[in-house]
């Protein structure tokens, strides 16, 4: 490294160096944001669907969050492998690997139990169709939480606010306010599209900032 | 030109196959050794050296297990390598800073 410093731009260089591999160590970190506004138009379209739609059946509900959580999944698989093509590194590289396998425990349980709940509905003892989205919004947080041991922090900050939210509403709805009635279809679109917009604009806001200086 | 911090720059890092491997570990709580190896496109031997090297100056952890029966090596960052890593980044900040005013 000592030749190196018979060029002047040596120290911004080492800059440049350090800062591209901690970005690659830590995930896509460009990708993140529009992963976010993804899933949030996504998930205030489903909403917006099952309430014009009137899908308030479980299976309906189930069916059409299900499909949704879906094509989020692979519209974001699409967007990270864009993100690594951009970038020239590998698509499933040690931080993607890390980070789906953080994943996938809460996602995959949430999963299971939304089809189970939709598709053997016990009609009379519990509506699962007001109590999937407090699951699923559960385990996201969850997920999001593992994640975030390899993600920039707000991730995990991200996670608690869903779960800290999912309980706290739920909480609520049981011991406080039984009698409220409130659509499931709105509270996952304020759980998976009202949240995913914010942070995603939020992400999208900061990025620009650092960016620009 | 103020040679000050130049001079002050930490030689341990400064070393090449130090630095990218202090990069890498300053972003991930801990990487393995076969992660490092094949990101850095560096050999074994070499990046047991660095690591030996980092590790006597206290700045890297080393740890040994097992995953699914076959043993597996992790590497982090201790306080103080993040610490010395920091402190290598602010002088290099202030390189870059001083070329540019000249």
């Amino acid at each position: 490294m000592q030749s190196s410093h018979m060029n002047p731009n040596w120290a911004e260089e080492n800059l440049q160096t350090i800062r591209t591999l901690m970005e690659r160590s830590a995930m896509y970190r460009h990708a993140l944001a529009p992963i976010m506004l993804f899933a949030g138009v996504l998930g205030a379209l489903a909403a917006g669907g099952g309430i014009v739609f009137h899908l308030d059946s479980t299976r309906a509900f189930g069916a059409l969050w299900l499909g949704a959580a879906l094509v989020a999944v692979a519209g974001a698989f699409f967007i990270v492998r864009r993100q690594a093509l951009k970038d020239n590194e590998p698509f499933w590289s040690p931080p993607t690997r890390r980070v789906t396998l953080a994943l996938l425990p809460p996602l995959t349980a949430g999963m299971i139990l939304g089809v189970v709940f939709t598709w053997f509905p016990t009609a009379g003892v519990v509506d699962f169709t007001l109590l999937l989205p407090f699951l699923w919004a559960l385990f996201y947080g969850c997920a999001l939480h593992a994640a975030g041991f390899f993600m920039p922090r707000g991730v995990k900050w991200f996670g608690w606010i869903y779960i800290g939210l999912a309980c706290g509403v739920l909480c609520l709805l049981v011991t406080i306010q039984p009698q409220i009635q409130i659509s499931a279809h709105w509270l996952m679109g304020f759980f998976f599209g009202v949240l995913h917009l914010a942070y995603g604009a939020y992400l999208y806001l900061t990025e620009k900032g650092k960016n620009a200086v | 030109m103020n040679q000050e911090p130049f001079l002050k720059l930490n030689r341990v890092i400064h070393e090449k196959g130090r630095l990218v491997i202090m990069s890498m570990l300053a972003a991930s709580p801990e990487l393995s050794f076969t992660e490092l190896r094949d990101t850095l496109a560096m050999t074994d031997g070499n990046l047991t050296t660095h690591i030996r090297a980092l590790q006597q100056e206290g700045y890297v952890a080393v740890a040994k297990s097992y995953q699914n029966r076959r043993p597996l090596t992790t590497c982090s960052l201790t306080a103080a390598g993040r610490k010395a890593f920091a402190e290598y980044i602010n002088l290099l900040e202030q390189i870059v800073r001083q070329n540019r005013s000249k």
